[in-house]
């Protein structure tokens, strides 16, 4: 579904200062997988989801999208950014119309649509509310179904529930699992926490801190559909995230030393 | 209902001292209150005032109308492309501090006294804080929106009028705001300068013949015509940006 060949990215922080933000990464996705990129803040991590979603252009390397080369954003790859990023101006049924309307669909089949993934985040209700009326947690809800919206055929989400509180992000979590499980889409996760990471994920790719490169690659094979309530009781869970703090761990007592 | 009352009260206040003012001073230069406001009606009443009043309205209307056209596309474009900030940012800074009114002479002396010259410094007074304020909302504008609708497929122009518009507007219509104000002050500079019709015109005139009650009678008048003007963008400012998130000002009109 996804390759990511070489791929480089370099910024320019000042006039004479480079900072290398991502060196040499390959990484491929298959079609259905949900996959996320784990690392410490300032990894990079980001930045390699921007580049599937052509949004930022690597320094070197490629990306590539069912065999063709990423050279700008599309609706085949849908977002679903940490700062929600909703249209204030629009209601939240205007919201998740917005795509659907602009690939073409007509106005009453976009509505029914629209209004049928918003019960499905569980937003019913709530259509004619403005986006500023909405807390964190139901804001990222319209976030998501308006991306679903357009039918992507991967879902790029860049720490979606890292603005979120607790509570609020367990629930969201539960939920993008269940939505996740119905139709299988290609997700693309980007996260800090390595029990988000097992949680939802097929595949767990841990980066290592700047300049972000491909630590280790974990499968995470644990039964779906996923309860928390089994999983934190399943020492398998446990194992997987003992194993990755661990490894964290010592990555950061190696940068520590002098 | 204390707070819709509020600039009221201020108002019947301002007039009070000034007419206690006026008739400790006794002075013929500064009428009372009272005198001021008994002399509004027969210029109002005045055909020839009104014809007056007529050309400053379109003469600010024109400016201003013009000034916005161009000032919001392009301080929007400034907020969205280096290239396009970098070219006219200098132009603008060199224009900023001049008062527009200083340079009413020189276009006098190119385009003569009549309207062109006086809707020009007018629209010279609008476009700053317009393009000012367009510039600066389109330059806050989330990156992550416009990535979001261009995820969508919308192209860059679509996404300029159909995300960077609608998310600067609120900061948009504040600089409209300032705009309307200083299209009103412009408007009144320019007929001082050059003298043939207009408010400006009635009130120096008056200045002119002695005929203080006129002198602030027209005082009043304009500043009932600002008041009036600003509290109508107002509403209709609340109205278009009442998704916006509430800001904390406090909203220095009668609306």
């Amino acid at each position: 579904m996804i390759e990511i060949d070489s791929v480089s990215q370099v910024f320019q922080t000042s006039a004479r200062q480079d900072h290398l933000a991502l060196s040499d990464i390959s990484l491929s996705i298959e079609n259905g997988a949900f996959v996320s990129i784990l690392g410490p803040s300032g990894c990079g991590k980001s930045t390699l989801l921007y580049i599937v979603g052509g949004f930022v252009q690597p320094t070197e390397g490629l990306a590539k999208m069912k065999g063709k080369a990423i050279k700008g954003p599309g609706p085949d790859r849908g977002p679903v950014f940490q700062e929600f990023a909703l249209f204030p101006w629009k209601t939240v049924l205007g919201n998740v119309m917005y795509g659907p309307r602009q690939q073409g669909v007509k106005h009453s089949d976009a509505e029914a649509q629209s209004r049928a993934l918003l019960d499905m985040v569980g937003l019913k209700g709530f259509e004619d509310f403005y986006p500023k009326e909405l807390s964190g947690g139901m804001k990222q809800r319209v976030a998501l179904a308006r991306t679903l919206a357009y039918h992507p055929e991967v879902l790029l989400m860049d720490e979606p529930f890292g603005a979120l509180d607790a509570h609020t992000r367990t629930r969201l979590q539960n939920d993008l699992l269940n939505i996740w499980e119905r139709d299988r889409k290609t997700v693309l996760f980007v996260t800090h926490s390595v029990e988000e990471a097992v949680f939802l994920s097929d595949k767990v790719v841990m980066m290592t801190r700047s300049p972000g490169r491909i630590r280790q690659i974990i499968n995470i094979d644990l039964p779906r559909p996923r309860r928390r309530s089994e999983l934190l009781l399943d020492p398998r869970y446990q194992a997987y995230i003992v194993e990755i703090e661990r490894m964290f761990d010592d990555s950061d007592e190696n940068e520590l030393r002098p | 209902m204390m707070k819709r009352a509020a600039p009221f009260l201020a108002c019947i206040g301002l007039l009070v001292i000034w007419q206690l003012a006026s008739l400790a001073l006794k002075n013929d230069s500064f009428p009372t209150a009272v005198e001021a406001i008994r002399a509004i009606p027969s210029i109002l009443g005045d055909k020839d005032a009104l014809v007056n009043f007529g050309a400053s309205i379109r003469r600010m209307t024109i400016g201003f109308g013009v000034a916005v056209a161009v000032s919001i596309p392009l301080g929007l474009l400034m907020g969205r492309s280096r290239t396009v900030a970098s070219f006219f940012n200098p132009l603008l800074m060199v224009i900023y501090p001049v008062p527009k009114a200083a340079l009413m002479p020189i276009i006098m002396l190119w385009l003569g006294v009549g309207d062109l010259s006086k809707t020009l410094v007018i629209f010279l007074g609008v476009s700053l804080p317009v393009i000012y304020h367009s510039f600066e909302g389109a330059k806050a504008v989330e990156e992550k929106m416009l990535w979001s609708g261009a995820a969508m497929g919308l192209s860059a122009a679509q996404r300029m009028l159909r995300i960077v518009l609608p998310a600067a507007l609120p900061e948009i219509l504040t600089g409209c705001r300032t705009g309307l104000v200083l299209a009103l002050i412009t408007m009144i500079t320019s007929e001082m300068i050059a003298r043939q019709s207009g408010a400006g015109n009635i009130l120096f005139n008056a200045l002119d013949m002695g005929q203080y009650d006129t002198v602030f009678a027209m005082i009043i008048i304009i500043g009932a015509m600002g008041i009036g003007l600003d509290g109508l963008f107002e509403r209709m400012r609340a109205r278009l940006v009442h998704w916006s998130e509430p800001q904390f000002d406090i909203p220095l009109s009668f609306s």
